[in-house]
């Protein structure tokens, strides 16, 4: 029998082997080893440099910087007076985490927190991860060391951006550069040497960094960090130097803007000369759309104003928007072919300050919000009984928990922003749009903003103007001289949606104040929640840090 | 080589336990369970066995455990090996019962060291039927049995769920029909089982070889499954009995339609709006009802295919040589073969995918035997070889045009996402060497010593062998001259051991290395590119878990062998626990790495007793008995490991309830450092608050999450009795369990009126007129439950001698008899050993209760 033979074989084989370490050697099959994965350029740049974009979205909760639920969008956004969750009648209680984080009342074992915390830091060591072999790399090949450099620069321009972020959030985060650093000798460092850390990464890597527009789609540099990118970056670095050199944020003082300096191309700048001096440079990539929905359109690839996005494809990349899913009323779901959880809504805040009710709505808001009766392709939408028209009341929300209320399940505007894609799958979650993370017309909005904080109101009039008049739109005059609270207000309903109101409030200092259904900031008016604990389980892991001031 | 072990057939040879020196149980044929019957092997010693716990999910085996669960990361079911073929517990699915001669279950470490790696969860030996001597026989045994519903849940029907909803004063939305979509989704369901065997021989060869057929439908609409199984063995012997030959084979071939989500069509069926139709809407489709987004149209779901096939193909072949009177050398080849293949389509979803393994074992065994006046000394060395290969792929596709063709043609999906597409490929090796030594002295004393060695290419190279000591001994006082005046004693034997055995099950291939794979198309540029990216923090450290353990032992046997009683004590303790311990982000890269750290006690003490009450030539009456005390303890779990401080959260959510408003701290079982795994965490509810509005509430009476209880048993029992009279005989088997709770995620979600009117409520729900949700320990209930797992009613047909049919037996059996328990919600036999997301959390998904009737008949020719 040919079994009983080879099976003989075999046996025999067995005992005759005597190289049994030999025999327990593996050649894993299916998967790279370090030497295959950064045998070469196109290898190197691949697994050790775009590899890491897969990661500047996200397909899973507290995973990429916008499009998922629980991470750093929802940290940013939230806890705002922009969006809310209210709870819907045993729908969205979630055991109170929306509440706590609405009301600035969180614990610090939060397990969004730890879990963002996770996200950002990961990228970051694979930054680290992927400089160290570019280096290495470097080392046996001289000749390619130009290319090399600039994947260098735009891996430390990519650390930078996720250090932002984990700085933005935290304060006091631990500053490592390098892999192989054991977790007993890692220490939180401050944020303002943090911040000034990443100035300086990004102003090092501008030279080597593609000076075209990042979102471009015949583009190789399409989704990538580019020279605007990082530009933008640091304009929105510059404009919050007050908040991030403020080491000591719980004693109600901070340093004047006017008293930081930056060099700028050879120049010493202080925060708001940078900050317009680095906005002006954004000039020569960009431009306003004539359209606001343009930016937003389903194939918004095209978009001059857009800076840095989130590529999405629902064909090829995983990379998922979920805030339809979540805002969307189930029969407005069904329409639309998917089902949606009936969620997040604007508050009132935000839907007065668009004019809403009055005769003055903002044009805007009908870009951004489902208000009203429900339309969709210029259809009623309707209530699953097929006969009640299906109608969104955006004044509605007058408590947070609306249980029992006759519009429990239909107060509240719903986010519009981003053009329905007719190809969109999972619910959604899955569009061709592209998620916009820093836009052009926001780097005018700082210019103003950095303008008025100089004390020039009039100066900051064009770019304010450009912003809020775009191309044929023009329902209010504008005063001549603008005014922080005028900018505060314009980027509400400029950036509705966009993920920046937490940084805005910091830096106007009302993130810590009573506002909208929060009725309440006796408890942070030491301001020590304009950063968040550091997540109770890293505490136990690192004895010798403290935890944030306040917490 | 078939374990030597001494058998006590009690007469009849109905029920006895026969335990051995080394703590191994010795289950003959003669005394499974509805061995003609049962189309599942595990399901022929359920309740046999002191310390096995036998978990079934809906239909299918889930989980066997072995003196309860010693690791937390995996490779708790037990070392099967099948005429000398390792594999895991999946193996037995090919084999029938009706084709098992023995199953020898070793849980003590003295027993089971020999094993090595793969020996700490126990190790369940079986042996098939062999041909023997004598004359060509056939024999023939067939069932077939049907399947009953006779209880669901008693939700509200459409016209009280109208009534309750105009009595809470909501909207509704009445399609004006009444559909009970649970008895939908049911039926009754009808195996078909047949089992051909031919069995014959001379002096020096000896064949059987067998066929087994299966076919059923289960209770719910359109799930059926249909198996093919076969064993062949031969036996040769030449030269004058120096050599001798077996080959074997044993395969099935099992094709099973499965549910696709068993919670969310049991959800479904039960809280779908019972006014919607059960026919197609005008497109053809089946209405759904959006703001029930938890639930679908449980036509929907019935209509969803999840269908597997797997083969099994095991052949082996042994060649024994008799060296020396003392001596005999073996050499052993075994190779196994699993191939499963499965194909899931949805309304718009279709995938298919297949995993193929591959596993070829040598070894060489040598074997010394001597006895000398007084001395008997036994001596064992082997030398193994273990391959194991590892493929698989899937595929994926999504917006199918047509709901139609489902999996079998996968182009009707318009679109391929890059995640729905993989291949894999992994091998693992080992090599070990043991050496097994015994000595006897004048049946009195014994002595066994056991050393295995163990290399593993899935660990560090600094850490690829391990070594698994064991000792024995064992003292036999009815030998003893001070003895000899008891007569009425005729066995008495006291036993200790102590030995170390490792677990490898918890980690995959390569998990040691630190190896790149794809991890998406990278967003960005013109040309999509798949990148690779290390997707674990990788430890090269890594090496086995350890279990060490102490047992003691006492068998005794009285009055003429008619009464046998057997307890014993163990202490296990698992070291180097493999672990995803949490570690600090940065400096690494992900939040867990897999560590040897921690540790977790599992203690017991079991007892059997088998008695021959009554033995007479008309009448004979057997009855036999084991109860299991379990105790397990998560000792620790972290520290420092190779200078980095890993650590796990004092306490870990392990199983929860999902459902609608239940989607936040919605945690029931916990794993808690210091508890027993699986304890269940929550808040104090002191019993409801009524308020002035009529409404009805959990009273909280301490909001903290305290520990309430344990999911697992901390008892055990399963019971045997057996009456014969003449040609008739009674055979019932009895299980139970004690000690743990229960957490009623069903009740709990059906019985709150805050459902209403989109998910459907019990019917006793609108009198209690409970409007909460909040998990507290008020639907936490005793878990205790006596089971009749089946009476079988067997009657030998006397015939009268003649040449074609030699002896005929029919048997009418009845499974799930009745089940005794306090439990309220459908049955309390839910996961209550498998450390997992269900581990004592009724939630939904507790298929409708049903008796199954067998009626079998065995013919030998």
């Amino acid at each position: 029998m040919a079994t009983k033979k080879t099976l003989l074989t075999i046996c025999a084989a067995g005992i005759l082997c005597c190289g049994c370490s030999d025999y327990l050697e593996e050649n894993p099959e299916g998967m790279l080893t370090e030497e295959q994965a950064f045998c070469n350029l196109t290898q190197l740049k691949n697994n050790a440099l775009l590899s890491i974009y897969n990661y500047i979205g996200g397909n899973a909760s507290s995973q990429g910087l916008q499009g998922t639920d629980r991470g750093v969008y929802d940290l940013n956004s939230l806890t705002t007076d922009e969006q809310i969750i209210p709870i819907r009648s045993g729908d969205w209680e979630d055991g109170y985490l929306w509440y706590r984080l609405f009301q600035h009342t969180w614990g610090s074992d939060e397990e969004p927190f730890i879990n963002t915390w996770n996200y950002l830091f990961k990228v970051i060591v694979m930054t680290n991860e992927g400089i160290e072999r570019m280096e290495n790399y470097k080392k046996g090949h001289a000749e390619e060391s130009m290319k090399v450099n600039s994947y260098i620069a735009e891996l430390r321009a990519l650390r930078a951006l996720f250090y932002f972020y984990a700085m933005d959030l935290w304060g006091r985060v631990p500053l490592i550069t390098s892999t192989g650093i054991k977790t007993s000798d890692m220490t939180l460092s401050d944020r303002r040497t943090t911040f000034l850390f990443i100035v300086n990464e990004l102003q090092e890597a501008l030279p080597y960094l593609e000076p075209i527009q990042s979102p471009m789609p015949s583009s190789e540099y399409y989704g990538r960090i580019t020279y605007p990118v990082a530009v933008f970056l640091l304009a929105k670095l510059a404009l919050n130097a007050e908040v991030y050199y403020d080491n000591d944020w719980t004693d109600n003082k901070r340093p004047d803007g006017k008293d930081i300096y930056f060099t700028v191309n050879g120049e010493k700048k202080n925060a708001w000369q940078a900050t317009e001096s680095y906005c002006k440079q954004l000039d020569r990539f960009h431009t306003t759309t004539l359209l606001y929905s343009a930016n937003f359109s389903v194939h918004n690839e095209t978009s001059v104003e857009n800076i840095f996005t989130i590529p999405m494809d629902p064909t090829i990349y995983s990379n998922q928007y979920v805030y339809f899913f979540r805002s969307r009323h189930f029969s407005q779901g069904n329409v639309l072919g998917g089902k949606s959880e009936n969620g997040t809504c604007g508050t009132v805040t935000a839907i007065k300050a668009f004019g809403y009710g009055t005769d003055h709505v903002d044009y805007r808001f009908y870009d951004c919000f489902y208000a009203d009766t429900v339309y969709q392709n210029g259809q009623i939408v309707y209530d699953e009984d097929g006969v009640t028209p299906l109608v969104y009341h955006p004044l509605a929300i007058t408590q947070y928990d609306l249980s029992g209320l006759a519009y429990e399940k239909t107060a509240g505007a719903r986010i519009k922003k981003y053009a329905p894609d007719p190809t969109a799958r999972m619910d959604s979650k899955l569009i061709n749009n592209d998620i916009v993370l820093f836009r052009y017309s926001d780097a005018l909005l700082m210019r103003a903003e950095a303008l008025v904080r100089m004390g020039n109101g009039e100066l900051a009039y064009p770019s304010f103007s450009e912003v809020r008049n775009r191309g044929t739109y023009s329902f209010d005059t504008i005063p001549s001289v603008i005014t922080l609270d005028m900018i505060y207000k314009e980027r509400l309903l400029e950036l509705m949606w966009e993920g920046w109101r937490r940084n805005d409030m910091i830096r106007f200092g009302t993130y810590n104040t009573a506002y909208d259904l929060k009725d309440y900031a006796e408890h942070e008016a030491d301001g020590h929640t304009i950063v968040f604990p550091i997540p109770t389980a890293l505490l136990q892991m690192h004895p010798n840090w403290k935890q944030n001031p306040g917490y | 080589m078939r374990q030597k072990c001494r058998l006590i057939i009690i007469a009849m040879g109905l029920a006895c336990f026969t335990p051995t020196l080394y703590g191994q149980e010795v289950i003959d044929e003669s005394e499974l369970n509805n061995k003609e019957i049962a189309t599942n092997a595990i399901d022929a010693i359920k309740g046999r066995v002191a310390g096995m716990q036998v978990e079934t999910t809906g239909n299918a085996l889930s989980a066997v455990r072995l003196r309860g669960t010693t690791s937390l990361s995996g490779g708790n079911d037990p070392l099967v090996i099948v005429d000398g073929v390792m594999g895991d517990i999946r193996m037995l699915e090919s084999i029938l019962p009706t084709d098992i001669k023995s199953f020898n279950i070793l849980k003590d470490a003295s027993e089971t060291a020999q094993y090595g790696s793969r020996g700490a969860a126990g190790v369940i030996v079986v042996n098939t039927q062999q041909g023997s001597e004598g004359e060509t026989r056939l024999t023939y045994n067939t069932s077939l049995s049907m399947s009953p519903i006779y209880k669901r849940l008693k939700m509200l029907d459409a016209d009280t769920y109208r009534l309750a909803i105009q009595q809470f004063n909501m909207g509704i939305l009445d399609k004006g029909y009444n559909t009970d979509f649970q008895k939908m989704i049911d039926r009754t369901g009808f195996t078909q089982n047949h089992h051909l065997a031919l069995t014959g021989g001379n002096e020096s060869s000896n064949y059987r070889v067998a066929v087994g057929y299966f076919d059923g439908t289960t209770v719910i609409k359109g799930r059926d499954e249909n198996s093919l199984f076969s064993n062949i063995n031969v036996t040769h012997k030449m030269w004058d009995e120096f050599m001798r030959i077996d080959l074997g084979m044993f395969g099935s071939i099992n094709k099973n339609k499965g549910i696709k989500d068993e919670q969310k069509l049991f959800y479904s069926a039960a809280a779908f709006n019972p006014t919607f139709p059960n026919h197609p809407n005008a497109d053809g489709g089946w209405d759904g009802y959006g703001a029930a987004s938890q639930i679908d149209n449980p036509n929907v779901l019935l209509n969803e295919k999840n269908d597997t096939k797997v083969g099994n193909l095991a052949l082996h072949a042994r060649l024994t040589l008799q060296l020396l009177k003392e001596l005999d050398f073996t050499l052993f080849g075994g190779y196994t073969y699993n191939n499963t293949e499965n194909g899931i389509s949805t309304a718009g979803d279709a995938s298919r995918s297949q995993l193929r393994r591959e596993f070829t074992m040598g070894n060489a065994t040598l074997r010394f035997n001597k006895s000398w006046n007084n001395h008997t000394l036994k001596a064992t060395g082997l030398f193994e070889l273990n391959h194991e290969l590892l493929q698989g792929f899937n595929v994926a596709v999504a917006e199918m045009s047509t709901g139609l063709v489902g999996y079998d043609n996968l182009s009707a999906g318009s679109i391929r996402p890059w995640d729905g597409t993989a291949s894999m490929k992994e091998t693992s090796k080992m090599v070990s060497f043991m050496g097994k030594a015994e000595y006897d002295y004048a049946d009195r004393y014994k002595m066994g010593f056991t050393l295995r060695a163990d290399g593993s290419s899935k660990f560090g190279s600094n850490n690829r062998w391990g070594y698994f000591p064991s000792v024995s001994a064992s003292w036999n006082l009815h030998n003893e001259q001070f003895m000899k005046s008891v007569d009425w004693l005729n066995e008495l034997t006291l036993s200790c051991g102590y030995g170390l055995a490792g677990n490898q099950g918890a980690i995959d291939s390569y998990t040691a290395m630190r190896l790149l794979r794809p991890n998406g198309i990278a967003a960005t540029g013109i040309k999509p590119i798949a990148t690779f990216q290390e997707l674990t923090n990788a430890n090269p450290d890594l090496k086995w878990e350890v279990t060490r353990t102490v047992n003691l032992g006492i068998n005794t046997k009285m009055l003429n062998g008619r009464l046998v009683f057997t307890t014993s004590i163990y202490n296990t303790k698992t070291t180097d626990m493999l672990y995803p311990y949490t570690v600090s982000v940065p400096p690494f890269k992900y939040p867990t790495m897999m560590a040897n750290l921690g540790s977790m006690r599992n203690t017991g003490i079991e007892f059997s007793i088998g008695g021959t009450l009554i033995a007479t030539k008309d009448i004979s009456l057997n009855v036999s008995a084991n109860l299991t005390f379990q105790k397990n303890k998560l000792v620790s779990l972290g520290g420092n490991y190779k200078g980095e401080e890993l650590y796990a959260p004092t306490e870990i959510a392990i199983a929860g309830v999902n459902g609608a408003g239940l989607h936040g701290d919605n945690q029931i079982t916990f794993q808690v450092i210091g508890q027993p795994l699986g304890v269940f965490m929550l808040p104090h509810s002191e019993g409801l608050e009524f308020w002035e509005d009529g409404i009805t509430t959990y009273y909280l009476t301490d909001g903290m999450r305290k520990v309430r209880g344990q999911a697992i048993p901390k008892a055990l029992m399963g019971s045997n009795i057996s009456f014969r009279y003449k040609d008739f005989d009674v055979d019932i088997q009895v299980n139970g369990a004690f000690g743990h709770k229960i957490y009623n995620g069903t009740s709990l979600q059906y019985v709150n009126i805050g459902s209403l009117p989109f998910y459907n409520v019990l019917a006793k729900a609108a009198e209690k007129n409970i409007y909460d949700l909040t998990i507290t320990d008020y639907w936490l209930e005793s878990g205790d439950y006596v089971n009749i797992d089946y009476i079988t009613l067997g009657w030998r047909i006397p015939l009268k001698e003649n040449k074609i049919v030699k002896s005929m037996r029919m048997t009418l059996t009845m499974n799930n008899v009745a089940t005794f328990t306090h439990y309220s919600g459908l049955t309390p036999m839910i996961n209550s050993s498998d450390i997992n997301s269900t581990v004592g959390v009724d939630d939904k998904r507790t298929y409708p209760l049903y008796h199954t009737y067998t009626l079998g008949v065995s013919v030998n020719f």
